[in-house]
């Protein structure tokens, strides 16, 4: 921001000699690598671009350069982009009141994109607004705050009386909770948090652009064609880390291609960077001809095989058991693309959450690895469950990995024992359909990629009795696992993380050896996430948070 | 497509007995040999599937074999290769092996192409077959019935075909199929698991009926006027015996000439089907399955895209040529036409 | 002539009444089709959900989702989609138009020139190699899915031979608009209106010549060659006039097909963002209002030629008026 390296020079300096420390972030004024187009592609748009109501890895990606919240993501590459840092608030709060307490003080000189100034009057009407809309995660992120179960019943006359208060003159945001929460600073950070400008309509906006603090704006939205970003005209930098100015002057996400067509258009360079995998018959070529273009960097996030506990015949553990013994974690590795790209793992807990301690019993020698399946034990164990020649249906999505994921299953199925079939469904309705236990299905297979990086973000949400809900499209422990003992492991592991993470950490990594023991789900490996950028892009940035940062790359 | 091949037949009346200048006719014509040998040797070849998967390849084409290994020209060779250039990223399933075993390579699950082809082949025109059976049945019994009746039957009849003629073949196909696929057919006691390859004939034969009845129901108007027909109503011949003597006979030079047209377009669209994915599911092969498998390897092993459609090329085209044929040898006036 | 046209029109609004009820049906039988779960998102609490639902309408009785659906599609004309909310169909439907009109133009102009050639060259001497030939190559045209067709030529033109002189013309896949770059445009239309055209100029080269040896061989034009005319003055100016009507017909039902969306499999493989491939995408997302609104605009069109080649038939053959 010119007048204030301007004004203060030795700061200026300093700031400068630390931004470029810090791997190349926020381009000054002057930089000439500022400027030009960047060009990214997806096969589609991924819904609203109401930030408080998409749930979607795409538009989240999208969103981190374009709002802001209280607090934010750092944006750093790997891991460092799980550190929390200050973003529309100055500093992060000291927890009071036993952790139900929180004061946020508001960075003063921040506006909108439609030139109106932040006040935390903003703030306020942001966090009715995501009971108002209906945001995916206000029963389950924001449902501590005070007020809020009156607003999860009633959206519609909101208040959050006591449980947000602002206070424009002071410039302070005070947040009261119905309970302490160690997860919480994460939840502000979290996209539905956004903070919006207060008139902005309860209602998901759909298409229509909501201006944001951001160093980008949305100008147009067609789901079908593109999404335009241009800079933001009212945006300074106030926090290198927590929101940097980016180097393109304007940002076209093209709609359309297929994933195929994307990579031939990456490869002509007509394109700088796409969304979408790329395919598995493309994977060679461009492991070959453009390697210094191709960027590998681990995931939070999990491929895995979710059995309905409550029919059978995966209601017998034997069963489930075998299943985890059977399958071949290399074979599926290689069909999502090959060692370089997936690492097999047995367990819930992907590697780089707390909590995550190497433990696989799946394996021809248990242990802290997989190594080989047991196709042995696995055929004992189904021969002893007595359900061999059941009639058993996999249910996967038309997505190309998932798909043969499904038909490699069940052909192992069939090598069991059991009457296998597969059916694919349209990837639009398959992860709903298979969590309505009014569909009957037996064995699904499914991904999680995390929310943020937490344990009970894969342990709580996935096998807690109150994310189970009968006949309902939305029963995200879609094992239907309910166990009592769990329960208490899980609330215990949640209320000790509030005040000594380290011990709860611990305590997460039991309760991730007792699930995987139980064996409600076959986790089959953990992926990789694989960025195929154009040959002009520079300073390509992986956060493990919001994977690429496109404010940071630049193209000339 | 709105119509067949050529248009309809013309309709002379042919009493039963003068098949045999209809046959001689057909084996002069050396298209129409050369048709129907290249359709046997297809249908054999498919027929003898489980025989070939057995013996000669020693694959099971419905099995998973992606850490699979096997022998070729004495190296053990992996089924599916990882890819060791570069960055080492991908694998691809190995290419044509030229030996009994994986003679077109291997798919992304590491089965047996050529074995898979084969019995691709018996589901494609099983079902094919079943479908036009239905169109025949159903569009025949629908054609004569709205076509001698006329009045408030045929309005109703004809609105109902109406309604089924207009609706975009593709999105009648694939709406009915989405369904199907999801649930399976449930009519009265008649339950179709939606994994049976029968869903889908069944919905290409509800969705050629138009195809059938349309011509049928104007060539029975027509004969419903006809003197010997009216001459029978007169002297007091019942409807089912004038129906089954008179009008059926003639008819079904009309749909015989149908069948191996409709065959075809019913072969192609089984196919289309299953390159949606809505046809005949997974593991089960059909030649429109293995040609959407086909294309996702498409830039390293094009083979497994091409030889399914190659093959359905050829099929579609000697039922076609017998069709030709078929239609030429029944109307000599037609037939005059060749030469 | 009036009450004609009437009871046409009449019977043209059942058709397309009849065919929206169906697709409706067809919707909501098919399991998994609620879409609020997917937009409420993963892990929405059951009030989220209900909150979701009722912002659709979908708590209403069928038949009142069905009037609102109708009412909002054809009269206020603000239907909006189930997958991006907020996003217009009409809007879609309009922007989708000229990519298949251009496809389909494209073909049509390539396959009327193509079995106009065939079909008469084959028809001036019939029985001999040329006719053999053309009608040998005509079959095969017709006996390969055009998908696959499609498929082969994306292998040769993006992927084999991208880089030959042959091939490096051909544009990345997708579509340019005339607007934007005519000569854009056309590139990208090439090999798809060329693929799309190879089944019908097959199939029409054949009506094409046998309507013309039929058309030869009527009392008529013996006549006219007993008067002494010439062989190609007898074809062109006697046989291809009255074999014209019955090809010009099937051209009208066929055209009108495929402007409807009938393109899809092309559209599909070429990804031409036309009718066709917003029919197809929608079926997938199982997204009802665009659904509802290309199945009508695709019957529409189906239904509109019918009735025109009906009339003009009506209007050509006299014998016909009367039935």
């Amino acid at each position: 921001m010119p007048s204030f390296f301007q004004a203060r020079p030795l700061a200026a300096l300093t700031l400068a000699l630390v931004c470029a420390a810090a791997q190349a972030a926020s381009p000054a004024a002057n930089d000439p690598h500022r400027g030009g187009t960047l060009r990214l592609l997806a096969g589609s748009g991924a819904g609203t671009i109401d930030p408080q109501v998409n749930y979607t890895l795409q538009f989240a990606n999208l969103f981190q350069s374009v709002y802001d919240g209280l607090l934010a993501f750092k944006k750093a590459p790997g891991t460092a982009a799980f550190t929390i840092v200050p973003d529309l608030a100055e500093a992060i709060p000291q927890p009071e009141n036993g952790g139900k307490r929180y004061v946020f003080k508001l960075r003063s000189g921040i506006q909108f994109s439609n030139g109106r100034p932040l006040t935390a009057e903003d703030v306020a009407a942001s966090f009715r607004r995501i009971f108002k809309v209906s945001s995916p995660t206000s029963g389950t992120f924001y449902n501590r705050i005070v007020g809020a179960p009156a607003c999860i019943k009633t959206p519609a006359t909101c208040t959050l009386a006591g449980g947000v208060v602002a206070d424009v003159k002071a410039g302070t945001v005070t947040f009261n909770l119905l309970e302490a929460d160690s997860e919480f600073f994460d939840k502000i950070a979290f996209p539905h948090a956004s903070i919006l400008p207060a008139d902005t309509p309860a209602k998901d906006v759909g298409v229509a652009p909501v201006p944001g603090t951001g160093p980008y704006q949305i100008a147009s939205y067609d789901p079908k064609k593109l999404l335009k970003l241009t800079r933001n005209p009212h945006f300074r930098l106030w926090s290198a880390d927590a929101q940097p100015d980016g180097y393109a002057d304007v940002i076209d996400y093209s709609f359309g291609l297929s994933d195929e067509d994307q990579t031939t258009a990456i490869a002509n360079g007509q394109a700088d960077w796409k969304f979408d995998p790329v395919p598995a018959d493309r994977l060679p070529e461009v492991s070959q001809k453009y390697p210094q273009q191709l960027h590998i960097s681990p995931l939070t996030a999990m491929y895995y095989i979710a059995m309905n506990t409550r029919l059978a015949p995966f209601d017998n553990p034997k069963v489930r058991q075998a299943v985890n013994l059977a399958i071949d974690r290399n074979a599926l590795v290689k069909i999502y693309g090959g060692s370089r790209l997936a690492t097999p793992t047995c367990q819930v807990l992907p590697p780089g959450i707390a909590g995550h301690e190497p433990y696989c019993p799946w394996t021809k020698n248990p242990g802290k690895t997989w190594t080989a399946p047991d196709l042995e034990r696995a055929r004992q164990l189904v021969k002893a469950s007595g359900t061999a020649g059941m009639k058993v249906l996999v249910n996967s999505n038309d997505v190309a990995v998932e798909k043969q994921i499904g038909i490699y299953l069940q052909s192992v199925l069939k090598d069991l024992g059991y009457d296998a079939t597969v059916k694919a469904i349209s990837s639009n309705i398959q992860f709903n359909y298979i969590q309505n236990t009014q569909n009957q299905v037996q064995i699904s297979v499914t991904t999680w990629f995390q929310d943020y990086p937490a344990p009970a973000d894969f342990l709580n949400v996935l096998f807690s009795c109150a994310s189970f809900r009968a006949g309902s499209d939305s029963s995200i422990n879609i094992s239907g696992l309910c166990d009592q003992g769990l329960e208490a492991d899980l609330q215990r592991a949640l209320a000790t993380g509030i005040t000594d993470p380290k011990a709860a950490a611990a305590q997460w990594a039991a309760i991730d050896r007792k699930v995987t023991d139980v064996a409600p789900v076959a986790v089959m490996f953990n992926p990789k996430r694989l960025d195929f950028v154009s040959k002009r892009l520079g300073n390509y940035t992986f956060g493990a948070q919001f994977y690429f940062i496109y404010a940071l790359a630049w193209v000339k | 497509m709105t119509h067949l091949v050529g248009g309809p037949a013309a309709t002379p009346a042919y009493a039963p007995g003068l098949w045999r200048p209809v046959l001689r006719r057909l084996r002069a014509d050396r298209g129409a040999l050369a048709a129907a040998v290249l359709l046997l040797a297809i249908v054999a070849l498919c027929l003898a599937a489980p025989l070939y998967a057995a013996r000669i390849a020693q694959t099971d084409p419905f099995r998973s074999n992606i850490s699979g290994q096997i022998t070729v020209n004495g190296a053990a060779r992996a089924v599916i290769e990882d890819n060791a250039e570069g960055l080492g990223l991908g694998q691809t399933p190995i290419g044509p092996t030229g030996a009994a075993s994986y003679l077109l390579g291997a798919d992304s699950q590491g089965r047996d192409v050529a074995a898979r082809l084969l019995y691709g082949g018996r589901a494609s025109l099983l079902i094919a077959t079943v479908a036009t059976l239905l169109c025949m049945g159903l569009g025949g019994a629908l054609g004569v019935v709205a076509g001698y009746f006329g009045g408030v039957v045929d309005a109703v009849l004809s609105r109902l075909l109406d309604v089924l003629w207009a609706f975009p073949v593709y999105l009648l196909a694939i709406s009915l199929s989405i369904v199907a696929v999801g649930s399976g057919l449930h009519l009265g006691p008649l339950v179709i698991d939606s994994g049976n390859p029968l869903l889908p004939a069944f919905i290409i034969g509800l969705v050629g009926v138009p195809y059938v009845a349309r011509p049928v129901r104007a060539q029975v108007q027509a004969l419903r006027r006809s003197d010997f027909v009216l001459a029978a109503i007169g002297i007091g011949v019942p409807t089912p015996r004038i129906l089954l003597v008179d009008v059926l006979p003639n008819v079904s030079s009309t749909l015989l000439v149908l069948v191996p047209l409709l065959m075809a377009i019913n072969m192609l669209t089984e196919s289309a089907l299953s390159f949606l994915s809505i046809g005949v599911q997974a593991p089960a092969a059909s030649w429109g399955t293995i040609i959407q498998d086909g294309l996702a390897l498409l830039y390293t092993r094009p083979l497994v895209a091409l030889a399914p459609g190659l093959a359905i090329m050829l099929t579609v085209l000697s039922l076609n040529l017998l069709g030709e044929a078929l239609r030429d040898a029944l109307d000599p006036r037609l037939a005059g036409r060749r030469s | 002539m009036i009450r004609p046209l009437v009871a046409r029109l009449a019977q043209m609004l059942f058709v397309m009444a009849g065919i929206s009820v169906i697709t409706f049906a067809i919707f909501f039988a098919t399991p998994g089709s609620d879409p609020s779960a997917r937009i409420a998102g993963r892990n929405a609490t059951p009030e989220t959900l209900a909150a979701v639902r009722l912002s659709f309408g979908l708590d209403q009785p069928l038949p009142v989702q069905y009037g609102l659906l109708m009412q909002r599609l054809f009269i206020t004309q603000d239907l909006t989609s189930f997958m991006n909310r907020g996003e217009k169909v009409v809007p879609q439907i309009v922007a989708a138009t000229p990519v298949t009109l251009s496809l389909v133009a494209g073909a049509a102009l390539l396959w009327v020139a193509g079995a106009g050639l065939f079909g008469v060259l084959a028809a001036l001497r019939p029985g001999r190699a040329l006719d053999r030939g053309l009608m040998l190559l005509g079959l095969v045209g017709v006996s390969m899915p055009v998908y696959w067709l499609g498929a082969v030529v994306n292998l040769v033109t993006q992927s084999r031979f991208h880089d030959s002189w042959l091939f490096s013309w051909v544009p990345p896949l997708g579509y340019i608009a005339f607007a934007d770059d005519p000569w854009g445009w056309f590139k990208v239309l090439v090999l798809p209106s060329f693929t799309l055209a190879v089944f019908y100029i097959g199939l029409y080269s054949r009506v094409l010549r046998s309507a013309l040896i039929e058309a030869n061989q009527q009392d008529y034009i013996r006549t006219a060659r007993a008067k002494g005319l010439s062989e190609r003055r007898v074809l062109l100016a006697h046989a291809l006039r009255t074999s014209l009507v019955s090809v010009v017909t099937l051209f009208g039902l066929d055209f009108g097909a495929l402007v409807g969306g009938g393109a899809l499999l092309t559209e599909v493989v070429f990804g031409l963002p036309g009718i066709g491939k917003l029919t197809y995408d929608a079926l997938q997302a199982l997204d009802l209002p665009v659904i509802m609104a290309t199945v009508m605009y695709a019957s529409f069109f189906v239904v509109a030629a019918n009735a025109l080649v009906d009339m003009l038939y009506a209007f050509i053959d006299p014998r016909v008026r009367d039935a």
